[in-house]
Order: C-alpha cells, then sequence, then structure tokens
C-alpha cells in the first residue's frame, strides 16, 4: 500500500495556473475523490498523478518519493479511463495480460493472476471475448481489473461511470467501493457528480477554478461546507440571510446561536439542507407558518417549495409519509444545530 | 433512378473501363504476327517470346525491385507522417495534409524535372538508382499518408495511454498496440505505393541511367520499333502480377481495402 503526497502541485498552460499549488495527503489505502465542475483542474490533477501530463511546479510522492520526473510507464499506476480504453484487437484475456507481460511476469503467473482478478470482477468464463462482444459494464469492470491485476501503488479512476446508465452506474459504484476495500489499494477518483462522491469515498476533494474548496469526509462537505460554493455544488441548499446580534441570528425559524467571534452586527449567511426541515400539518405543535407553492414527487421523497409569511421561500425535501397539497398552510420546523453558518457576506 | 437503370449504367461504365484492359488480354493470344484485335488464332506463342527475351525479363525484375523499395521507404515515412498529422500536428494538421498530398498535385513531369536538376547539382547523378526512389517514393508518399491517416482517425489516443499506464515503452506502444489497429491502412497504403511505383513512367524514365530500363519505359521503347502481340503479353503480364500481389496480401494479411 502506498501514501501519497500532494505538495504545492501546479499546472500552468500559459493562461493562468489550471491547477493552482494544491497540497493533498493521501492514506494508505484511503479512496479519494476529486470534485468538481467541467474545468476546475479535477482531471488535469489526476494526470498529473499519472505522469500524463507533467507538473509546472510542485511535488507528487509516492511512499515519500518524488515521481514527477518519473514517465508514466515506470510510475506502476492501474488507471480507468472514462471509455475504458480497452484495447479493441486484444481479447480480454490478452488485455488484462498486456500489463503482466511488460512486468516480465511468467507465462504460469500470469495464468493464475488472471483467474483470480475475473474472479474478483465476476467475469470468470469471459477471457476469451473481445471488448466489442461485452457490454459497457463488463467492459468497465474489465478496465477496472485491468488496471488492478498488474497489483499497481495507486489506483486512478477519471469518471469511469460517465458512459453508464444511471442503475447500472449506481451498481457499478458499489462494486467500485467494495473491490477497492478487499483490495486495499490508494484511489483517486475524479467525478462531478457529487452523489458519486459521496458515497464512494472516505473523503472528498472539492475544487474549483484549480484550487481546493475544501477537503473532508462526505458529512463534513455536506453539512459543514466551506464556502457557498461547495455548499451549492454538493447538493441542494437554502441560504438564509441575517445579523449577528447578540452571538445569536434572528431567522424566520427562530433565532440561530453562532459561536465564533463574530463581530456585532457582521452579515452572515446561514445554509440550511432542505432535508433539515421539519414539515408538520397546520396547527400540530410548534414552528412557523408556511404556504405550500409547489410539490415535485419523486417516489421516496417530495421536493416542496414553500414561501415562509415573510415572503422568504424555502424548499424542503420530506418523506411522502404526509403529503401537503399545493397552497395548503402548514408549519415549518427547522433546529437550530441544522444551521450552518457560512461565514460573512461580502 | 430505379434499380435496373442504376444496375445497366453502372454495367456500362464497368464495360468502359475494363473493355481495353479486356482487348489487350484477349491481343496477347494473338498467333499472327501483328497487334490486331480481333486477334487471327490462338496461341502462347507472344508469351514464349516475351519470356525469352532478356531485356524485357531485365526490366521487369528492375521495376519489382524498385517498387518493393519504393513501399518499404514510402510505407515507412508515409505512416511516421499520418501519425504525426493525426496525433501531433495541432493547429498545423491541415498544413501538413497539403504539404503530404502536394506530389499528387503538381504534374509528374514538373516533380521529374526538378528532380533531375537536384541530383545532377549536388553531384549524385542517375548513375545510381537513389534518384529514381526518391522520386517514386515522391509520388507513391501521399497514398500511403492517405491510407495509414485515414486509419489513424479511428485510432483513440487513450488506446495509447492505457498501454502506457501498464508499463509499455514508446515502441512497445507502437508495436503492441497501434500498428495492429491501423494495419488495414499501413498494408493498403503500401500495396497502393508498390503497384504505382510499378507503373511509373515520367520519373523513370527522366532520372533513369544510361542502360536502365524500367518495364514501362522498355515497354514503349518497344513499341516504338515493334507493333507485335509481344507487347500485349507485356502488358497482360504486368496487369496480373499487380492483381496477384493485391489478392495474395488480401489473403495473407486478412486486408479490409475500404477504397478501392
Amino acid at each position: 500500500m502506498t501514501e501519497v503526497s500532494i505538495e504545492k502541485l501546479t499546472k500552468d498552460y500559459g493562461q493562468g495556473p489550471a491547477v493552482n499549488a494544491i497540497s493533498i495527503k493521501i492514506a494508505e489505502g484511503e479512496f479519494i475523490s476529486l470534485l468538481g465542475p467541467s474545468g476546475c483542474g479535477k482531471t488535469t490533477t489526476l494526470k498529473m498523478i499519472a505522469g500524463f501530463e507533467d507538473a509546472t511546479e510542485g511535488a507528487i510522492r509516492f511512499d515519500g518519493s518524488d515521481v514527477v520526473r518519473v514517465p508514466v510507464e515506470k510510475r506502476d499506476i492501474g488507471m480507468v479511463f472514462q471509455n475504458y480504453a480497452l484495447f479493441p484487437h486484444m481479447t480480454v484475456e490478452k488485455n488484462l495480460a498486456f500489463g503482466l507481460e511488460m512486468r516480465k511476469v511468467s507465462r504460469a503467473q500470469i495464468r493464475e493472476k488472471i483467474a483470480k482478478v475475473l474472479d474478483m470482477v465476476q467475469l470468470a468464463g469471459y477471457a476469451e471475448r473481445y471488448p466489442r462482444q461485452l457490454s459497457g459494464g463488463q467492459q468497465q469492470r474489465v478496465a477496472l481489473a485491468r488496471a488492478l491485476v498488474i497489483e499497481p501503488k495507486i489506483l486512478l479512476l477519471d469518471e469511469p461511470l460517465a458512459n453508464l446508465d444511471a442503475k447500472l452506474r449506481e451498481e457499478m459504484r458499489v462494486f467500485i467501493r467494495d473491490l477497492q476495500r478487499r483490495v486495499g489499494i490508494t484511489t483517486v477518483y475524479v467525478t462531478h457528480d457529487q452523489a458519486e462522491a459521496m458515497t464512494m469515498s472516505d473523503r472528498v476533494v472539492v475544487m474549483f477554478g484549480g484550487r481546493i474548496a475544501q477537503i473532508g469526509t462526505p458529512s463534513d462537505i455536506y453539512e459543514r461546507p466551506a464556502s457557498l460554493e461547495v455548499a451549492e455544488f454538493v447538493g441542494q441548499v437554502n441560504i438564509i440571510r441575517g445579523k449577528v446580534n447578540g452571538g445569536i441570528v434572528a431567522t424566520a425559524f427562530g433565532d440561530v446561536p453562532v459561536s465564533g467571534n463574530l463581530a456585532e452586527g457582521t452579515e452572515l449567511m446561514l445554509a440550511l439542507r432542505p432535508e433539515a426541515v421539519e414539515l408538520l400539518p397546520a396547527g400540530s405543535g410548534a414552528g412557523v407558518f408556511a404556504k405550500v407553492l409547489s410539490s415535485y414527487y419523486s417516489g421516496s421523497l417530495v421536493d416542496y417549495r414553500l414561501e415562509l409569511e415573510n415572503g422568504a421561500r424555502v424548499n424542503v425535501q420530506a418523506f411522502p409519509r404526509t403529503r401537503f397539497a399545493d397552497g395548503e398552510r402548514v408549519l415549518v420546523h427547522a433546529p437550530a444545530e441544522r444551521f450552518w453558518p457560512l461565514g460573512a457576506t461580502a | 433512378m430505379s434499380k435496373p437503370f442504376l444496375t445497366l449504367y453502372c454495367l456500362i461504365i464497368y464495360a468502359f473501363l475494363l473493355a481495353p484492359i479486356a482487348v489487350v488480354v484477349i491481343a496477347s493470344f494473338n498467333s499472327g504476327a501483328f497487334l490486331t484485335f480481333p486477334p487471327q488464332g490462338f496461341s502462347f506463342r507472344w508469351y514464349v517470346v516475351f519470356f525469352n527475351n532478356e531485356v524485357f525479363m531485365r526490366a521487369i525484375r528492375t521495376s519489382l525491385w524498385i517498387a518493393a523499395v519504393t513501399m518499404v521507404i514510402s510505407g515507412i515515412i508515409g505512416t511516421m507522417a499520418a501519425m504525426f498529422h493525426v496525433q501531433y500536428a495541432g493547429r498545423l494538421k491541415e498544413a501538413v495534409r497539403v504539404a503530404m498530398l502536394a506530389p499528387l498535385l503538381l504534374p509528374e513531369v514538373l516533380t521529374a524535372i526538378a528532380l533531375l536538376f537536384f541530383v545532377y547539382s549536388v553531384g549524385i547523378g542517375t548513375q545510381t538508382m537513389f534518384g529514381m526512389i526518391v522520386g517514386h517514393v515522391l509520388i507513391t508518399l501521399p497514398f500511403v499518408f492517405i491510407n495509414v491517416s485515414a486509419s489513424m482517425e479511428s485510432y483513440d489516443p487513450s488506446w495509447s495511454m492505457a498501454a502506457q499506464s501498464l508499463g509499455a515503452g514508446r515502441f512497445t506502444r507502437f508495436r503492441r498496440i497501434m500498428l495492429p489497429l491501423i494495419k488495414p491502412g499501413v498494408i493498403g497504403g503500401c500495396l497502393f505505393a508498390f503497384i504505382i511505383s510499378f507503373d511509373i513512367f515520367t520519373i523513370s524514365f527522366m532520372l533513369k541511367g544510361v542502360g536502365m530500363s524500367t518495364l514501362p519505359i522498355q515497354l514503349f521503347d518497344y513499341l516504338r520499333t515493334n507493333f507485335t502481340p509481344e507487347a500485349a503479353a507485356v502488358s497482360t503480364c504486368s496487369i496480373v502480377l499487380t492483381m496477384a500481389v493485391v489478392i495474395i496480401s488480401e489473403k495473407v494479411l486478412g486486408l479490409r481495402i475500404h477504397r478501392f
């Protein structure tokens, strides 16, 4: 297992840095996702770790030794590409054998390792097939197997699920995560899909404009976002503005105590996730009144657009056990601890 | 256009294209002393004369040898140029293409004269086959380039990247991944180079050394003074030879030729 340390890594194509002095420490066996919109530098970062892009500045260390000057083919990485990049003129077996042949592994051992890895990705019996004879999900698993069979120091995945349909994508998330845990390989995963990053990763690195906006566990990122941008990127969020007054911010939902040494009168933005708000029938308890503007039913959940009495709009997500009609008056309740301060407004 | 009409139209076009070849082949079996059509009687007489004609035999050997050398050189340079064109040329892509196809646009005779001046002014001269082979390579290069470029366009660069991530160096990536996948284009291009080189007249005529002769030149020379069916026999043999090259390559190398 390998520990990866990225230090002040920068890539500049000549029009300002695409990746700007980012530093990440990845523990042995950790699953890290680089998450961000397209053009945020996540793929460039992955390519620099792989060696397909030269770093303009900074270091990439595998177990302490800098690999920035090491060419891709000597870096001992396993990479899964977005389009899988399986060799179309080779059978599954030949595809898997390729990396082992490069490492001068004996024929007998190659056979043994291929049988083992095919078993691991549940493709035993597919060795003689050509890539074009496999479904997208199967090709994906061959690509994973090809990257893992060489037992690389680090596994790199570049949006590997982007070309799969929604149902298969969810299955593959779990499949990849389980496989990674079993193998115990240090993994860097690039995606623009926040749900993918959250469900699979030990830690998520959120990137915007070539910089790291936040590094943290999925729950850190979701519940304690470092900025408005992060809060909005990793899911729906209601932004409630208010002034600090005696250590509290007065909101339409009640007073929210804020910690820290915020100056009196500071304008604050508070993040409130839609599912943190409770919805109750009018007259059934404590809360503030709101009117249902519209609702969107999606099976397991219902999304409501509400208007509070002061005219503010909030989005609320609730289980469909109790349904509220459009135009109905309801009670909303949001516990103070579910508000997360995003910092002073500019 | 209705289908029967279209079929008829195609048949007429084919007849128009192939009739002269058929005439030559039929005329070669003439038993008379002159190249006439329809032939007078059937015999292999003129083939016997041809195979015993040391001058023609030497010319055929020279042509085959030049075509083979040209094919190898054109194949290598053209493939490398196509790789550069598709993968690395970037903004220069169109410029590279035009430059590579330039020999097709220039009249062959201009290229020949230019080369003739060149080989004499640098002191190479025409005692060796050097100038002639350079000329043949120039003319055949665009065909290799076009064919290989076409198959390079469907080559996904991430295949090379995947091979590299698995530990393959530059040469291994080319040999094990790229070459097998662009093979139809490379072989198709090389065949074109061979066949076209075998057929080149102007360049060979200008750049040949004294006493040297290729098949087209020898044939031309022969027809200036003779008018026997031997010429038809020579032509028939060269048609069979080129067709044999194509068919054997197709069978042996499993070639799919898309554009013929």
